[in-house]
Formats: structure tokens, C-alpha cells, sequence
């Protein structure tokens, strides 16, 4: 049970990172920021940190 | 024509056309190390012109450039190990290409930076020149890579 | 006219890397060229202000054409390895 935990804290900590970087990005990469740009780019920096979190494990496994 | 548009206008010639012409002769290996080093000078050129037209949009190509041409080369390297990993580049051709697709980078980003009105147009010219940094000396490290291994684990 | 200056130089590129892609025979390294000649012909539209023509230029030109010429070369000479019964069926 306590290593299921751990192993669920990892993955958030790790989507968290991806999701930091890549919002970021996207706050440094758009024209004018206001609050429907916020908002989409979060929504599209979670998809794209879990993608990046399966990729990262998909090329780990090879 | 100003400074900007001038620098740019020698760096075609100066950078990008002798790398066009080496793409154009030799082995496989020197077309693509060739082909990646003219990606990164495109691009450079783009971010020039970009400041001499005095159209901060126009770094949205060399963003684009920096992200697609590392993928492009590294679609040769996929599709052409075989070939590539049939012999292995001196340590001389290695460094001279990394030093070749990564020195101009900071050389042409910084005085645009220092150009551009501070903000997040700065910080978007620094994720580009970083991105170009980074992809140049992974396409660079992977093409000469030695046979049977090794530069393969980014992927 | 030195504000031509840069249309000349980029259409002088494009006129050397297409020669040259015309002049390649082997499919793979016209490949090659055929990415150089992308770059010239994007820098060439960004020049002449057209930076919607030039994006898409890029997107083709670096990435796209280089796999699906490679690609194509790939399976035509998987295909001629292996027997002729995969071309009977």
C-alpha cells in the first residue's frame, strides 16, 4: 500500500514538473496573455505532460 | 537595408551556402551533418530578419525551424543507421561540427536579444536559441555516433 | 535597391540548391538536397514578407518530405531484397 503511494506521488510529482515547463512555455510563446489563453494552456500543458511522462517511461522500457 | 538585414544577408552567404554545397557533395554522412548545421544558420537567419524587418512575429519561423529541423535529421538517422554506423567520423570531424552548429547560436541570439524590447519577447528569443543549442548537439552526437551503440538513448 | 539585396541573394540560393537537386540521382541523397532546398525556399518567402508561406514551407520541407522520400526508399529496397511472391500477391 505504501509503495503504491509512493509510486502515485511520484507520477503527479512528475506530471507537475512537465506541466510547470511546458505552462511555461506557453505563457513565453503566446501574443497577448489574458485569462481564455491561460486557460487553454493549461488545459493543453496537462495533456501534453502526461504524453510526455508516457514517452519518457515508453523509451525507458526499450 | 540596415545592420540586421546586412548581417543576415552574410550569413547566407558566408554560413549558409557553404553548408548548402556540402549538402549537395560527398558521402551520406557529410550531407546530413551538412544539412543539420544549414538548419540551425536558417534559422539564425530568420531570427535576423526578423529583428530587421522590426517584426517580432516573424521569430514564430525560426521557433518552428528550431522544432522541426532536429526531428528532420534525426528522420535520417533513424532511417540511414546502417549506413551511417558503417564507419566512424575522426574526433576532429565530431568536434569541429559541434562547435560549428552550436557557436553561432549565442553569437547571433545575444545581440537580438539585447536588441529586443525586454520582456517576454527575450525570453522567447532564449527558449529558441536554446532549443537550437540543444537539438544541433543531439542531431550532431547521434549522426556520429560509433558503430554498434551508443547516442541512442534519448530516443 | 540595396533593399533588394536580400531578395537576390536568397533567390541566388534557391537557384543553386534546386540545380543541385536536380542534378542528384541517388533518391537518398536528393533527399538531402531536397531539405536544403526547403530551408532556401523558406528563407526566400520570408524575405519577400510572406512568413505564413514560409511556416508551412518549413513544415513540409524539413520534416515531412525527408520521411516520406526516405521511407519510400526504404520499403522499394526491403521489397527488392526480399522474393518477388510479395509483388504476385
Amino acid at each position: 500500500m505504501a509503495r503504491r503511494l509512493t509510486a502515485v506521488a511520484q507520477a503527479v510529482a512528475e506530471v507537475a514538473a512537465w506541466w510547470t515547463v511546458l505552462a511555461g512555455l506557453w505563457l513565453v510563446l503566446i501574443q497577448t496573455v489574458d485569462t481564455l489563453e491561460c486557460c487553454v494552456g493549461a488545459g493543453a500543458a496537462l495533456l501534453a505532460a502526461l504524453g510526455g511522462r508516457a514517452a519518457r517511461r515508453a523509451a525507458e522500457q526499450r | 537595408m540596415n545592420g540586421w538585414l546586412a548581417a543576415a544577408c552574410a550569413l547566407l552567404l558566408a554560413g549558409f551556402l557553404p553548408a548548402l554545397l556540402c549538402v549537395c557533395t560527398g558521402p551520406v554522412r557529410r550531407r546530413v551533418l551538412a544539412q543539420n548545421l544549414a538548419t540551425v544558420l536558417a534559422a539564425l537567419v530568420l531570427l535576423l530578419l526578423s529583428q530587421g524587418y522590426a517584426r517580432p512575429s516573424y521569430t514564430d519561423m525560426a521557433l518552428v525551424l528550431a522544432v522541426l529541423g532536429p526531428v528532420g535529421t534525426l528522420v535520417y538517422e533513424r532511417l540511414l543507421r546502417d549506413e551511417l554506423r558503417a564507419a566512424r567520423p575522426s574526433a576532429r570531424v565530431t568536434r569541429t561540427m559541434t562547435v560549428l552548429g552550436v557557436a553561432p547560436v549565442p553569437l547571433v541570439v545575444a545581440p537580438v536579444c539585447a536588441a529586443a524590447a525586454p520582456g517576454r519577447t527575450t525570453l522567447k528569443l532564449l527558449a529558441v536559441g536554446c532549443l537550437l543549442v540543444a537539438g544541433s548537439a543531439l542531431c550532431t552526437r547521434a549522426l556520429t555516433a560509433p558503430p554498434g551503440g551508443g547516442a541512442g538513448d534519448e530516443r | 535597391m540595396s533593399a533588394e539585396l536580400p531578395v537576390a541573394f536568397a533567390l541566388l540560393l534557391v537557384a543553386v540548391a534546386g540545380t543541385a537537386t536536380v542534378l542528384t540521382r541517388d533518391p537518398v541523397r536528393q533527399a538531402a538536397v531536397l531539405a536544403g532546398f526547403g530551408l532556401a525556399l523558406a528563407v526566400l518567402f520570408a524575405v519577400l514578407q510572406a512568413p505564413d508561406v514560409a511556416l508551412s514551407e518549413l513544415a513540409v520541407g524539413t520534416a515531412l518530405t525527408p520521411l516520406m522520400v526516405l521511407l519510400s526508399v526504404r520499403k522499394v529496397r526491403r521489397k527488392a531484397r526480399s522474393e518477388r511472391r510479395e509483388e504476385h500477391e
